[in-house]
């Protein structure tokens, strides 16, 4: 039930979709993978619209040079965990919902644990190693993958629906190579923003998500652009190519 | 014969976006997109390796549809053909 108090927390909100849909956020538990730039916005966008259950995960301690894009860290953050720093924001943010922060790399032995029964993974990583885990994660799991990435004024998104649209591997086989990337921190929150929303829509059953398309953002030019993506059927995570039957227990 | 090319992400700064071209009839994929990236030295090594192939992790489709990388020296352009050749974008 919305008490009293969230029912005027949310009430610009509830006018939008009602009591029903703030309780369907209240119960909701959304994994967030990485407590930097893309996951700073997505974190207190959850946060202060109700998500009543974050998780969030991230092994890195707070550097100044960080802060030009990740909000939930300030200066009296250097030298802390991420994951404390976050806490400690999203509390001030929000104290009516639950945020557990972890202090971990998510690796190919916890990344099952560590999603646990969270109805959703947000992709704020900074590497495709970590996303292809959590790709498949998802896909065993049956939960959506909210995918976000930045570089420069340039930034991508969309939403991967195990079965129904291609998964990340479908679209990007292949990582890049690792590199320091430039970044903006409205970049960030053009993206994060563009995440958080899928979240919630996905949560409350509002409007269409970003399924199958890749929704790009170009700031130089202030242009948002989609790609149309289909499933790969010879894709290895989410395939169903005879060659790969049972795809998702491959790797172990 | 007409056919656009777009780019995006990093590949876009070094190169911009939305490109005409007018290749003769016969020229693949793999061609046209180096031509174009040929007249910025960073943003063709950005895309093709020393061989002149696609870097693995570049995406290339045609019309909405992906080509894989490997085929797309013998894939020829057909005429209203729309290109677009993106990186995953990493950064978090």
């Amino acid at each position: 039930m919305v008490s009293k108090r969230e029912r005027e927390r949310y009430r610009r909100q509830i006018l939008l979709f009602g009591d029903d849909a703030q309780e369907c956020l209240k119960k909701a538990h959304i994994f967030i993978a990485g407590a930097g730039g893309l996951g700073s916005p997505v974190a207190i966008y959850l946060a202060v619209a109700g998500v009543g259950t974050i998780t969030i995960v991230d092994k890195d301690t707070v550097d100044l040079s960080n802060l030009n894009r990740q909000i939930l860290h300030s200066d009296r953050d250097i030298g802390m965990k991420k994951t404390v720093s976050a806490l400690e924001t999203l509390r001030e943010y929000n104290a009516d919902i639950t945020v557990n922060a972890i202090d971990a790399t998510i690796t190919a032995d916890n990344a099952l644990g560590l999603v646990g029964a969270a109805d959703g993974i947000v992709d704020a990583l900074d590497n495709y190693p970590a996303r292809y885990l959590l790709n498949r994660v998802a896909l065993e799991k049956n939960i959506p993958f909210f995918h976000g990435a930045i570089r420069g004024f340039y930034g991508q998104a969309t939403t991967i629906i195990p079965e129904k649209t291609a998964c990340l591997e479908c679209i990007f086989p292949r990582a890049p190579p690792p590199e320091v990337f430039p970044v903006i921190g409205a970049t960030a929150g053009v993206i994060g923003a563009v995440q958080a929303n899928e979240v919630i829509k996905y949560l409350t059953g509002k409007g269409t998500l970003l399924a199958g398309r890749l929704f790009t953002w170009d700031g130089l030019c202030a242009a948002a652009e989609e790609i149309v993506i289909e499933k790969n059927p010879a894709c290895p995570a989410c395939g169903t190519a005879p060659a790969s039957e049972q795809p998702r227990e491959k790797k172990k | 014969m007409s056919v656009k090319v777009r780019f995006f992400a990093q590949f876009r700064e070094l190169l911009g976006t939305d490109i005409m071209t007018e290749p003769a009839a016969g020229t693949s994929l793999t061609t046209l997109v180096a031509e174009i990236a040929k007249k910025n030295r960073e943003g063709y090594e950005a895309i093709f390796d020393k061989q002149g192939s696609f870097r693995e992790f570049v995406i290339v489709m045609r019309n909405g549809k992906r080509v894989e990388t490997a085929d797309a020296g013998t894939t020829p352009v057909m005429d209203g053909d729309e290109v677009a050749v993106f990186p995953p974008v990493a950064g978090g």
